[in-house]
C-alpha cells in the first residue's frame, strides 16, 4: 500500500534532513513504502488519481528510491539517487574521497578512515555523490547496493 | 564474436523483403559486432560533461546525430561487458542503448508536462529516454506484466534518477481497458510491442533459435489487441508510437494495416522523421502463412489478410529501420493521431 505523506509527515522529513544535510526544499512527493523506505515522485499525477490507479492495478513504484530512516537513531540514509537529487543544497556532513577510496567505495567495503565526523554522511567524490555511508570513529560503513557496486577493476 | 546462424526459412523470408544486393550485405552485417552506443542521461549531467569525463578515460566518443547531442558511440574496442563497468553508468549518467532503439522515443517526442502510458516498460530504455526529454515533468505510467523485468525496469529507472514515473504490474490489454472504464487518457502512448525481434540477432544470437512462423502468428494476435485497446485511450489529438525490434511484415505493417481499417476516419498515420536511413513500409506482403492448412476458425478467417495481402497505401509512412542500411539493428516505428 502506497503511502503519500502528510505536509505534517513530509515536513518531519525535511527537519531531518535539513538538521543532517542542510537540505531546505523538496522537490515533490514523498512516498513511504514500509517504515523505513522513502521515494520521491514529482510527476502531475495528484494524490487522488495515484489512489484511483492503486484501486484498479498493482502499483510497483511511485518514483525514485531516495533515501530510509536508518531505524537505530532515527537518521536519514540517502540513497545514491537521494544525494544526487540534494546535491545542490547538501552543505552539511559532507565527506570526500580520493581516487583510491573511491574505487574501494564503490566495491561496496568500507573505508577505515578517520573522518572527525559522526553518524550519517554523504560521500563525494570531486562533483559526485556517492550515497551515504556512516561514520564511526574509525571507518566509514558502506551502503552502495549491490546492483550498483563495481564487480571488476573499474574504467 | 559467436557467428550468427538464422535457420533457413528466416534467411528465405528476408530475401523476400530485401533485393538481392541488400540481402548480401545483411548477410554480412548481423556477423559483425553492433557499435557501442550510449545516452546520456541529461537528467543527471549533461552531453558535453559526459563526453568531456569519458574521453579523459580515454574513450573515443562522437555524436552521430547533431539533433540529438546525448546520443554517444564509444568508438573504442571494449572488452565484454566493459561499458557496464564504468563508475558513469553505476552512477546513471549513461545508459547503454542500441540506436535503433532510441529511435521510438524519437518518433515521440514527449514534451515536458504530458501524461504518457509506456504501455510494454521493460527493460526501460525507451522510459528513461521519455523521462529525460520530459525533464522529469508530467507522468509517465510505465506498465509491464512480468515481475522479474519489472525489477529490471524499475532498478534501471533508479539508476537513472527517473522521479515521474508510476510503474505498474497488469496484462498490457487489461491495463487499457480499466483505463477505458476509469476515462483517463493519455497524451502520449508508447506500444513498443512484444514482438519476434528478428532484427535483435547481432546483440542476442538465441533469437536465431527461437524463430519461428507460428510464434510470429501469434505475436502478430496480440499486437492488433495491444494496438486496439490503447487507441481507444488516447485523448483527441494524441499519438501513439507502434515498434517494434522485428523484420516480420505481420507484426509490423499488418497491424498497421489493421489499425488503419478498425479506426477509419478516426486514425491517421504520422510521416515520421528519424536521423537514420529509412525505407517506407511495404504495402504487399505475401505471407508465409499460406502455405500451411489453418489450424482454428480465427485463422481460416485471417485467411483473407494473408495470401496476396495488400496494405493501405498508407502504411507506406512507416519506417523499416534495417541493420545493412545503418550499422545498427533492424526496428520499425509508425506513429499515428487519433483524430477524432
Amino acid at each position: 500500500m502506497i503511502h503519500i505523506l502528510s505536509n505534517q509527515e513530509t515536513r518531519e522529513i525535511l527537519s531531518k534532513l535539513k538538521e543532517q544535510f542542510g537540505i531546505k526544499e523538496i522537490p515533490g512527493k514523498l512516498i513511504k513504502i514500509g517504515k523505513e523506505k522513502i521515494y520521491l515522485f514529482n510527476g502531475d499525477f495528484s494524490e487522488e488519481q495515484i489512489e484511483n490507479l492503486e484501486k484498479i492495478t498493482f502499483i510497483e513504484k511511485t518514483g525514485v528510491y531516495i533515501g530510509a530512516i536508518f531505524l537505530p537513531t532515527d537518521e536519514i540514509r540517502l540513497s545514491i539517487e537521494g544525494t544526487q537529487i540534494f546535491k545542490d543544497q547538501i552543505t552539511k556532513n559532507i565527506f570526500e574521497i580520493n581516487n583510491e577510496q573511491l574505487e574501494n567505495w564503490m566495491f561496496g567495503r568500507e573505508l577505515n578512515i578517520k573522518t572527525g565526523l559522526r553518524g550519517i554522511i554523504a560521500i563525494k567524490h570531486q562533483d559526485d555523490f556517492l550515497g551515504c555511508g556512516k561514520a564511526s570513529e574509525n571507518k566509514i560503513g558502506n551502503f552502495i547496493p549491490k546492483s550498483r557496486r563495481l564487480r571488476s577493476k573499474a574504467v | 564474436m559467436k557467428k550468427i546462424n538464422p535457420k533457413p526459412e528466416f534467411l528465405e523470408k528476408m530475401k523476400k523483403l530485401l533485393s538481392q544486393a541488400d540481402f548480401e550485405k545483411y548477410e554480412r552485417i548481423i556477423q559483425e559486432p553492433l557499435l557501442n552506443s550510449i545516452r546520456c542521461n541529461t537528467l543527471k549531467i549533461s552531453p558535453e560533461e559526459l563526453k568531456k569525463r569519458l574521453e579523459e578515460k580515454g574513450w573515443k566518443i562522437s555524436q552521430p546525430w547533431k539533433e540529438h547531442p546525448e546520443i554517444m558511440i564509444v568508438g573504442n574496442e571494449l572488452q565484454p561487458g566493459e561499458l557496464g563497468r564504468s563508475i558513469e553508468h553505476l552512477l546513471g549518467y549513461y545508459y547503454i542503448q542500441e540506436l535503433a532503439s532510441m529511435l521510438s522515443i524519437i518518433a515521440l517526442a514527449p514534451k515536458q508536462n504530458e501524461l504518457i502510458l509506456d504501455l510494454c516498460a521493460s527493460p526501460g530504455s525507451k522510459t528513461t529516454q521519455m523521462a529525460s526529454q520530459m525533464k522529469n515533468t508530467g507522468t509517465i505510467i510505465a506498465n509491464d506484466v512480468n515481475i522479474k523485468r519489472i525489477q529490471i525496469l524499475a532498478s534501471n529507472l533508479e539508476r537513472c534518477g527517473v522521479t515521474n514515473t508510476i510503474i505498474t504490474r497488469d496484462d498490457g490489454i487489461r491495463l487499457c481497458e480499466k483505463f477505458k472504464l476509469q476515462d483517463l487518457k493519455f497524451d502520449k502512448i508508447l506500444l513498443d510491442a512484444p514482438c519476434s525481434g528478428e532484427g535483435t540477432m547481432r546483440s542476442s544470437p538465441k533469437t536465431c533459435l527461437m524463430w519461428n512462423q507460428n510464434t510470429i502468428k501469434s505475436l502478430s494476435k496480440l499486437q492488433k489487441k495491444l494496438f486496439k485497446n490503447a487507441f481507444e485511450i488516447l485523448k483527441p489529438n494524441g499519438e501513439i508510437v507502434y515498434s517494434t525490434c522485428t523484420h516480420a511484415p505481420e507484426e509490423n505493417e499488418e497491424v498497421v494495416d489493421f489499425a488503419l481499417k478498425e479506426f477509419k476516419d478516426k486514425i491517421k498515420i504520422e510521416e515520421i522523421k528519424l536521423p537514420v536511413k529509412c525505407r517506407p513500409g511495404l504495402i504487399e506482403w505475401t505471407s508465409d502463412f499460406a502455405k500451411y492448412p489453418p489450424r482454428s476458425k480465427f485463422e481460416k478467417s485471417e485467411r483473407g489478410r494473408e495470401l496476396g495481402n495488400k496494405y493501405n497505401e498508407k502504411v507506406k509512412f512507416c519506417a523499416r529501420i534495417y541493420p545493412q542500411d545503418n550499422n545498427s539493428e533492424g526496428f520499425f516505428v509508425a506513429k499515428f493521431r487519433r483524430v477524432k
